[in-house]
């Protein structure tokens, strides 16, 4: 992740100001464009010092939202998000949100009013202890008991939060440390510091290479980490020079774009065959970025059982936590790629057996029926919308949908919530990505379950006039859950059904949106027509077979091996 | 066997409290809290921990803590006592 730019010239300061008025200007002195938030109560004296300010506040109609929108803003635009809050439940209601940004290694700065320091303790009117609650889903937390800390503090969450592999800080703020005023000195003129990633060790990246050019069948396994660190073109440069078959995970796709010769595709439970095998199968891993998560690897013990692991990543944590590594280098990983210089390879034999893989293993579009087949749709839509494409996508078959369909140039065209799967996630996303990138095609895949969680942020949309297009994958159903029900729990179906949804088109109109209905496959060419050439926003309401699922799929606990099929 | 983690950290708001709860999340017991009485500053934290199952591993556990903000030194090493498991 880039460090965020912090302003270094000297700014000119009253010589007395407030708690509030230091956080407005320490966001200002961190570059913070824009701030995605909810007033209330304790947070009220921030609220009063942001008009005037070159601040942009975002007002959602609810936390969750505002931290999954600063969430997305993040992963875009590479600078931490900015959300705010009012103590009690306001705070609780960011936790989801702030929980997403650990999960997926997002910068996030989530700022929270709290009640005056004297009554801390003694469960005041919406006091909520937001540090402690917080405390297993931060990468670090501040609770500001001096104004005169505001500056420092700031300068610090920023950095925390964006080097290294970035995180999400908590800044809880007592109301009455708003309110009161300090003397400026320049001490509180505080400049964020920026931790160097250590130096490579050359004898490492040697005894890596040496691997690579020994190995028969290599393997590239990359993650999310390649668009935290923004390696993309690092690790597109070392796989055009070597050629190794490679495999994304759900956060690593757009590392390579979709149709990347040698690029198998997603791996793991959802993932392809292709890549499933060609793990499975392979002498030697080369693991960036990723971190062996159970959705990826299947049962660990099986897991790539021939090769040896090369892991590069720039959390030393994350080495041999799962998977033990035969060589681990930490550090800058576009670094460390551009370093791996392994001289020519023997691999053409394996290459081929993976592309006859590929093509044998192909997704297929040509399903039976006269119904909307939603693989299909989303592959034409995504490919339609083209590199502009930023897609956001909710939780469940949908998701799952997206990743194994559509095309993806960059790692930021493809948003998700990968490892928390917050259903609710979409929308918010979507109005983050926009602001990030106002001239993108921003596009939401949602589930008729996922929509519902964060639904009110139509007004969102609706009141910064953002151009967000809306496709609403309806199943009338849980359908993940109703999946596994169906496959693992002998077609117990519990709680599943949605057959009482409202009507999603009605709901949009009434929000201010325009939107539209869709049942049958012929009319699917003309709704992404529709959905491409909206210019405010719009939603796209398309009903699909309840009982369609989502395959490959490798069941819980089974090796990456044994993938199930329709 | 139990091990012991030796923590050098930067006393702050719910620096104990975190490094801590961090160590019991990784998936070890904490049978033993030391910590002497210190101004803010430096201060050092020693656990008697014992991991809850085969796959926890101490060097790990160690970059977990390792990587937390204000902590300037980690050192762990395996003691001969067993680790009380708490009474249920
Ligand atoms: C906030 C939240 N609650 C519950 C879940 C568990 N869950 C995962 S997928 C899913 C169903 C999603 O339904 P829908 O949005 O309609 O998508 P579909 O699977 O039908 O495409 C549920 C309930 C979750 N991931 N997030």
């Amino acid at each position: 992740m880039t460090a965020q730019p912090i302003k270094s010239e000297p700014v000119t300061q009253p010589e007395s100001m407030t708690g509030a008025a230091a956080v407005v200007r320490a966001l200002e002195l961190a570059g913070t464009e824009y701030v995605f938030g909810y007033p209330g109560g304790a947070i009220m004296p921030v609220y009063d010092a942001l008009p005037g300010s070159q601040l942009k506040h975002i007002l959602v109609r609810h936390e969750q939202a505002a931290a999954l929108a600063a969430d997305a803003y993040a992963r875009v635009t590479g600078k931490a998000g900015v959300c705010m809050a009012t103590s009690g439940p306001g705070a609780t209601n960011l936790v989801t949100g702030i929980a997403n940004a650990f999960m997926d290694s997002v910068p996030l700065i989530a700022i929270t009013g709290q009640t005056q320091t004297a009554m801390m303790g003694t469960d005041a009117f919406q006091e909520i202890d937001t540090f402690g609650i917080t405390l297993p889903i931060v990468k670090h937390s501040f609770l500001v008991r001096d104004p005169a800390e505001i500056f420092n503090v700031f300068a610090e969450a920023f950095a925390v939060a964006t080097q290294g592999r970035p995180g999400p800080v908590l800044i809880d703020l007592p109301k009455d440390v708003m309110q009161a005023s300090f003397a400026v000195s320049p001490q509180n003129d505080h400049r964020a510091r920026s931790t160097p990633w250590p130096d490579l060790d050359p004898a490492l990246i040697e005894q890596a290479s040496a691997l690579i050019a020994a190995s028969r069948r290599p393997v590239l396994y990359f993650g999310g980490g390649i668009a935290i660190s923004r390696s993309e073109a690092a690790l597109r440069a070392f796989h055009s020079r070597t050629g190794i078959p490679a495999v994304a995970t759900l956060k690593g796709l757009g590392g390579l774009p979709t149709e990347t010769p040698d690029f198998l595709g997603m791996l793991g439970m959802h993932g392809t065959r292709a890549a499933n095998l060609a793990v499975n199968e392979s002498d030697l891993l080369i693991c960036a970025g990723a971190r062996f998560d159970d959705r990826a690897t299947g049962r660990l013990a099986s897991f790539a059982p021939h090769a040896k692991v090369i892991h590069i990543d720039a959390d030393a944590s994350e080495i041999s936590k799962l998977r033990h590594a035969d060589i681990a280098i930490g550090g800058d990983m576009a670094k460390v790629l551009d370093a791996l210089r392994p001289g020519p390879l023997s691999i053409a034999p394996w290459r081929e057996h993976c592309a006859q893989n590929k093509t044998r293993w192909a997704m297929r579009y040509d399903a039976p029926g006269k119904g909307v087949f939603a693989p299909a749709l989303l592959n034409e839509l995504s490919r339609r919308a083209g590199d502009e494409l930023i897609m956001t996508c909710d939780v469940g078959q949908h998701q799952m949908w997206v990743a194994q369909h559509c095309r993806f140039s960059r790692p930021q065209a493809h948003l998700t919530s990968a490892g928390l799967g917050t259903m609710g996630f979409g929308i918010p996303a979507g109005i983050g990505a926009l602001f990030a990138e106002p001239k993108s095609t921003v596009i939401t895949v949602t589930g008729d379950g996922s929509i519902m969680m964060n639904i009110h942020e139509l007004a969102t949309i609706k009141r910064y006039r953002l151009p967000l297009k809306i496709l609403l994958l309806d199943n009338s159903q849980l359908g993940m859950v109703r999946q596994w029900q169906e496959l693992f729990f002998e077609e117990n179906f519990s709680e599943v059904d949605l057959y009482d949804n409202p009507d999603f088109a009605e709901i949009a109109r009434a929000f201010g949106l325009e939107a539209f209905t869709v049942d049958r496959r012929e009319e699917v060419d003309g709704a992404i027509d529709r959905l491409l050439s909206a210019t405010g926003p719009i939603l796209a309401h398309v009903r699909i077979d309840p009982r369609e699922n989502v395959w490959p799929l490798v069941p819980p606990g089974a090796s990456n091996s044994d993938m199930m099929e329709a | 066997m139990s091990n012991r983690i030796e923590i050098d950290f930067t006393r702050s708001e719910g620096a104990v409290l975190r490094l801590i709860g961090l160590v019991e999340r990784k998936g070890f017991d904490v049978c033993s809290v030391d910590m002497p009485e210190t101004g803010p500053g430096p201060a050092r934290l020693t656990l008697g921990v014992s991991p809850r199952d085969a796959s926890r591993r101490m060097d790990v556990l160690g970059r977990h803590v390792a990587k937390m903000y204000g902590v300037t030194a980690v050192r762990s090493e395996a003691t001969r006592e067993p680790c009380l498991e708490r009474a249920s």
